[in-house]
């Protein structure tokens, strides 16, 4: 009793010395491609290598770690952005509003609105002036 | 032609390294069972020949593409069965590896050696073989030649596990029918 196996491999047992010699050529072949393949590999570019040693193989790896620091990089800007959103909402109101405020609180209130007082604006007097004056009274 | 074990160690990573000892250690545990395979889908030994030869010049050129080693075998019958695709569209066939079977069996139960042969039934076993439909023959062939699993063979073959299932199941259903007809009219 035999296996298929065995039957099937029985069968082409007289072709094995052609497929020795189909064998030899391929062997031949594929260490005359190995040695064009180490001197191209000698003549590469630095980054070509870099390319296919590192990064290549691992191409998967490399493309996830850059998903992510996009992510992080886009996660970064919407931050900035809102924050300089808030940061303009804080700012310090405007001159108008606050006459509207102290207006809606005298209202209120039923006081006279305080005017503002215009700032006195200051104007030195030359020094040699007052010297004068000293000198006269 | 000394074959080994399933747990082989196969020398792939000194192939990929440029090793010719071990591409023709490689070679040499192929390339009967290969051409065992091609044969009985082509049914000409030079063309047979031929496409073993491509299918070794292929596999040295693009060992690189090869992940995992352990399945070496499996890329090495993936890569035949290709030329073998190219040379029936060259010559202007039909897609005859690709037809396909209409439902699926649930069960696959059997192993490769349950089937066995008596010697005076071989001839008459290889003829069998070769009226099975190709689809079915191809599938048989590699369970048989070299023990691939289903989803080995599924990826030999590029088609879904469900449809190698069950022209794996047709083909040795019929195969086995047909051996019990001829003892019994033997008998």
């Amino acid at each position: 009793m035999k296996t298929p196996r065995e039957i099937l491999l029985e069968r082409h047992k007289n072709v094995a010395p052609k497929l020795d010699a189909i064998r030899c050529e391929c062997v031949g072949q594929a260490s005359s491609l190995s040695r064009n393949k180490m001197s191209e590999t000698g003549k590469m570019p630095v980054l070509l290598l870099v390319w296919r040693e590192l990064i290549f193989p691992s191409r998967r790896i490399w493309t996830s770690l850059a998903a992510i620091w996009i992510f992080i990089f886009i996660v970064n800007f919407s931050m900035r952005d809102r924050s300089e959103v808030a940061l303009a909402k804080i700012a310090a109101p405007s001159s108008q509003m606050i006459l509207a405020q102290e207006r809606l609180l005298a209202e209120l209130t039923e006081t006279e609105p305080r005017i503002a007082e215009p700032a006195k604006t200051f104007s030195p007097r030359p020094s040699s002036e007052r010297k004068i004056q000293i000198v006269t009274t | 032609m000394p074959v080994m074990a399933e747990s082989e160690q196969l020398p792939v990573q000194p192939a990929r390294e440029g090793s010719p000892a071990a591409w023709d250690a490689l070679f040499r545990r192929y390339q009967l069972p290969l051409y065992v395979y091609v044969f009985e889908l082509v049914r000409n030994e030079q063309t047979s020949l031929d496409v073993v030869q491509e299918t070794f010049i292929a596999a040295v050129k693009h060992i690189d593409s090869l992940r995992d080693d352990e399945k070496f075998g499996s890329w090495l019958f993936g890569i035949a069965y290709q030329k073998i695709i190219q040379l029936w569209r060259k010559r202007g066939g039909k897609e005859l590896l690709l037809d396909e079977i209409p439902e699926s069996p649930n069960e696959f139960d059997d192993a490769p050696d349950d089937l066995l042969i008596r010697r005076e039934q071989e001839a008459e076993f290889m003829n069998l073989l070769n009226q099975l439909p190709l689809p079915q023959r191809s599938v048989l062939l590699l369970h048989f030649v070299e023990e691939f699993s289903l989803d080995e063979i599924a990826r030999i073959t590029e088609t879904q596990i469900g449809t190698v299932k069950s022209r794996l199941h047709y083909a040795k259903k019929s195969l086995r029918k047909l051996l019990e007809r001829k003892n019994e009219n033997a008998a």
